[in-house]
């Protein structure tokens, strides 16, 4: 009873065209600051969004290598880590530098896509378990590096006072703010509020997520699959198979690169504590609990794992700083069970859902009915 | 006419076993050369050289003229060979019509940065990629058509995965195309059918060196045979030629039984 209940539950929604649920989360996603200003939740929520979407770009990329060439990394905070630490010695008083919002996200996600390439050009001979130790070695000591590197990254204290960023550059928001504009505007020439903040990362995360969707269905996209399927086939259907893993590896190091640019302009203070192995384990836990390979799915996945941790502490009250230390409990406990229950993930990629239930009889069997029955079909309008 | 592979006393051993030992032959333009040769006697090694899935010890491999031996297989699959695998290795996951798309790969270019972009160039060059794709599948008339294109390739028949490897390999317009046991497995009816087809892609313009073990396919699809032994070729010419050369029974049967045959 209940599974044709559900059934049906599924057709009915497998009927909306894709297109009106990605207006519908936009939108949605879009209005969340509105509540703000309407205080119907608090300003603390708005920074959970933050943080969210930056877990959602940080997932993204960690889909590309994980989800799409089905490649392991263990460390992939620490291009998170190079991307946050250009910014802030690069825009704050520890060096008396500030240098353009725009340039510094460029420059960041470049540092960190030649640390990929630093790292990737050696480990990509690895496979499966290796491949996962090294870049679980690399992600530590990149964080042992940043807190022996005194001089240049204040070790455990961290980078204070990161400037704000100037979307439009310093001459041009000086030369604007003389005019006398509404403030409405000029609000936006320093963006330093949260709201203000939720808008530029949503913007972000909004592009990258279209650029990787018109990735998955191109001649790239592809490659990448079919060395995750069988790398021997790939690579004798011409694939150059170095290549193709070290563009992946490169690519997402860079999108952690931006992310990590963004979260220093909008933490302020950054430090060697944001980017422990742990944070490397969650964002991979993210793309699991999403769906590998599934853009849609990938983004659920680190909001369900950003927001739950906020949801279940202001639930807890009084309890906060025990929930704190079950924290990570929980977050092993929901892995064991999707990986049981639900192996393909929240909302999966049709590869992946085949992969994973590759050996379910069933499916293949019916998979193989309606093809007979197509043919049958086929048969009977010739005759 | 052209010869398009030519190989020069090619020698592959794996520790002391001489799997390949001094292989020439060539195989010219539009033409369908069969290997033959009982289990062990070094056609898949051979096949596996050729394509740079290994290095020869020694020898050279021309692909019209150019030495292929010791490239990767991607660099081979560049200069225009192109194969299937004995046990089948499609991307079992992926659509049929993705299986295609991904054998183009060689000969299409859509970057990263334009492909992200979805520049009108890459538009235009999927679109290319998919009508030819379409042509492609369309070689085998009735097997591929209309919803089955988006099924994911392991959900096809055995037979139809065995024509969807060799449409794979055809999608990169090889120069020379190895087909490795491309009727392995199928009943008579099948084996008939893929036979035609392998017929009408030499009459298409293509060439083919293949390796089967069917000898009623052998006979009626090859140009030329080479019968192989311990690595060693053994003989060659017209099927007839071959099936009744002494040494070649010998090899199959053993010389007690080949001194009963004749």
């Amino acid at each position: 009873m209940a599974s044709t209940f559900f059934a049906k539950l599924k057709g009915l929604f497998g009927r909306i065209p894709r297109w009106v649920y990605v207006t519908a989360a936009i939108v949605l996603a879009a209005l969340f600051p509105v509540l703000n200003s309407f205080d119907i939740v608090t300003t603390a929520w708005i920074r959970v969004g933050v943080l969210s979407l930056l877990f959602v770009m940080l997932a993204l990329g960690l889909n590309i290598v994980m989800g799409e060439t089905g490649l392991l990394n263990l460390g992939y905070i620490a291009f998170f880590a190079f991307g946050a630490y250009t910014t802030a010695l690069l825009s704050s008083p520890k060096f008396e530098l500030q240098w353009p919002f725009v340039v510094l996200l460029v420059l960041s996600t470049l540092v960190a896509m030649a640390a990929g390439f630093v790292i990737g050009l050696p480990t990509l001979r690895l496979r499966g378990d290796y491949l996962a130790i090294v870049t679980l070695a690399f992600g530590e000591i990149v964080r042992l590096t940043i807190i022996n590197l005194q001089p240049l990254t204040n070790g455990p204290n961290g980078i204070t006072g990161i400037y704000p960023p100037q979307p439009l550059g310093e001459a041009i928001t000086t030369w604007l703010e003389g005019l006398g504009l509404p403030e409405a505007i000029t609000n936006w020439f320093v963006i330093d509020k949260p709201n203000e903040y939720y808008y530029l990362v949503l913007a972000c995360v909004l592009v990258t997520a279209l650029l990787l969707s018109n990735l998955k269905n191109s001649r790239v996209g592809r490659a990448w699959n079919a060395l995750r399927e069988d790398e021997l086939a790939a690579v004798s259907a011409g694939i150059t198979a170095s290549r193709a893993k070290l563009l992946s590896v490169v690519l997402s190091a860079g999108i952690a690169g931006f992310a990590g640019s963004l979260y220093a302009f909008y933490s302020n203070v950054i430090s060697p504590e944001s980017f422990l192995f742990m944070q490397s384990v969650i964002v991979v836990c993210m793309v699991v609990l999403g769906g590998m390979g599934s853009i849609p799915g990938v983004i659920l996945g680190a909001i369900v794992l950003q927001a739950l941790p906020q949801i279940i502490r202001e639930a807890a009250g009084a309890a906060r700083s025990e929930f704190e230390v079950y924290r990570m409990l929980i977050f092993g406990i929901i892995i064991v069970v999707m990986v049981i229950f639900r192996p393909e993930g929240l909302l999966p990629d049709k590869v992946w859902r085949r992969e994973v239930h590759e050996e379910d009889p069933r499916e293949l069997e019916m998979t193989r009915q309606s093809l007979f029955d197509l043919e049958e079909g086929q048969k009977d309008l010739e005759v | 006419m052209d010869t398009i592979l030519e190989l020069q006393g090619v020698s592959m051993s794996f520790g002391g076993l001489k799997a390949v030992d001094g292989l020439s032959f060539d195989v010219k333009k539009n033409e369908i050369v069969s290997v033959i040769g009982p289990n062990g006697s070094g056609k898949t090694t051979t096949f596996n050289v050729i394509s740079g899935l290994y290095e020869p010890d020694s020898g050279d491999i021309l692909l019209k003229g150019e030495s292929v031996a010791g490239l990767r297989p991607d660099q081979v699959h560049d200069k225009g060979i192109s194969r299937t695998f004995q046990s089948l290795r499609l991307f079992a996951d992926m659509t049929v019509l993705d299986n295609v798309l991904v054998g183009m790969h060689s000969n299409t270019n859509g970057g990263l940065v334009a492909s992200m972009l979805r520049l009108p160039s890459v538009r235009r060059e999927e679109k290319q990629m998919r009508a030819r794709a379409q042509e492609i599948l369309a070689m085998f008339p009735g097997r591929f058509s209309g919803p089955r294109q988006s099924q994911p390739a392991f959900s096809l028949s055995y037979a139809n995965r065995r024509r969807l490897e060799i449409a794979r390999a055809l999608a990169s317009e090889p120069a020379l195309l190895l087909l490795d046991e491309p009727v392995a497995g199928m009943n008579p009816m099948e084996s008939q059918e893929v036979m035609e087809q392998i017929k009408n892609l030499r009459d298409a313009g293509h060439t083919i060196l293949m390796i089967e073990h069917d000898m009623h396919v052998v006979e009626g699809v090859s140009d030329r045979v080479i019968a192989m032994d311990h690595g060693v070729k053994i003989a060659e010419g017209t099927y007839e030629q071959v099936a009744n050369d002494p040494r070649v029974v010998e090899a199959y049967l053993g010389k007690r039984g080949a001194d009963t045959a004749s």
